[in-house]
């Protein structure tokens, strides 16, 4: 059965790869080597595919057809969508038979995610996936979460799904090693009379509540609060799911920087692969 | 006259800015078979991002809009600073 080795959460704005160099030097170094240690860890620990989970931005998806939650199951995913993000258009490799594992396995789990065989990857996996493995040869499962046009998951809802999703990696028999990631967030508002903002005061906070075992106080939220963070503020539901997947193991913040000149508080979170109270 | 013909319409226009090569002309949004009152019509033509805004176009298509057109960033807030937003409530994570 596989092991989640590595866990982690980190901010995809497109910035990160556009214009990195518009970010003061300082925070762009914190937040750019908070992800090499992620990349560094996962190469040691052998990782064989990725699980990532990240919002949709209408590049998969419109309004003639927007589901709450889709695993893709493609053979490979055709990346970035954006030219400008300054990324190599690739193929990303899938990993059909994992994916295939989690969506029969969240179904039986009582949740019903749509399924698509031709997933393309925007900026909120491909910002992350390229610092993961620059080479872009891991292969990927994609998850997309509606995280922008209401109504959305509540919180709750996605860590629930998220711990079935976590369940469903640690029963797949294919593979040994698996990364789950969560691409998305901190604040940001986009397309609207607050674009630039960042609420430094929900970021810090959110990440206090992951690093206390996402308690009530946040699964309880309700979406217009959340709302009040960042009209994009709504992709940390894919944080949230990371949660639940990794309930019972410590989470810490490794970096978190408001960066205005990419519009968007910028973290990265990990999680300690093997549970609380586990022999060292 | 149809919320969802307004964002088709600049969505599918998106769609088509990304296929166009580097250095080949860039075409015009066209509103022709979209069902679109003279007011969206005219919003559309002009690139009218208040207007689009205020006619309830998603944010995030907004926003792609207004980086199809060489803005960057937050740029383009000036363009919507005269929008009415929502009073801010109190928050769980406001200490102040």
């Amino acid at each position: 059965m596989a092991d989640i080795v590595m866990a982690y959460g980190a901010s995809h704005a497109p910035m990160m790869t556009a214009d990195p160099e518009s970010a003061p030097d300082a925070q762009a170094e914190n937040f750019f080597g908070a992800l090499e240690t992620v990349r560094e860890k996962a190469a040691a620990a052998g990782v064989q595919a990725v699980v990532m989970m990240s919002g949709e931005h209408f590049s998969n998806f419109f309004y003639d057809n927007l589901p709450q939650i889709v695993i893709g199951l493609g053979e490979g995913h055709v990346g970035p969508r954006e030219k400008w993000l300054k990324v190599p258009e690739v193929l990303v490799p899938g990993e059909p038979g994992l994916a295939s594992h989690l969506l029969a396995e969240t179904i039986a789990a009582g949740f019903q995610p749509a399924l698509s065989h031709k997933m393309v990857a925007d900026h909120g996996f491909m910002t992350v996936y390229y610092k993961l493995d620059p080479q872009m040869r891991l292969p990927m499962v994609p998850i997309v979460m509606n995280c922008t046009q209401p109504p959305l998951m509540t919180l709750r809802h996605a860590y629930d799904f998220g711990a079935a999703v976590g369940d469903a990696i640690r029963s797949y028999p294919g593979l040994e090693r698996v990364a789950l990631c969560a691409a998305g967030g901190l604040s940001h508002f986009v397309g609207e009379p607050r674009v630039g903002d960042i609420d430094e005061e929900f970021d810090r906070w959110f990440l206090k509540q992951l690093e206390s075992d996402a308690p009530p106080e946040l699964l309880d939220m309700p979406n217009d609060e959340l709302m009040e963070a960042g009209n994009g503020t709504g992709e940390v539901r894919s944080w949230v799911a990371l949660a639940g997947a990794m309930r019972g193991h410590a989470a810490k913040a490794l970096v978190y920087e408001p960066i205005y000149e990419w519009i968007n508080g910028m973290g990265v979170v990990t999680y300690d692969p093997d549970p609380v109270g586990a022999p060292a | 006259m149809s919320l969802y013909q307004l964002q088709q319409c600049v969505y599918n226009y998106l769609r088509t800015l990304e296929a166009v090569e580097a250095g080949s002309p860039v075409p015009t949004l066209s509103t022709s078979g979209y069902e679109l009152n003279e007011e969206e019509q005219r919003a559309l033509k002009t690139g009218d991002v208040g207007a689009m805004y205020a006619m309830g176009i998603h944010p995030v298509i907004i926003n792609g809009y207004c980086r199809a057109m060489g803005y960057r960033r937050a740029d383009y807030r000036e363009l919507l600073e005269n929008k009415n937003t929502e009073p801010k409530r109190k928050t769980r994570w406001q200490t102040s």
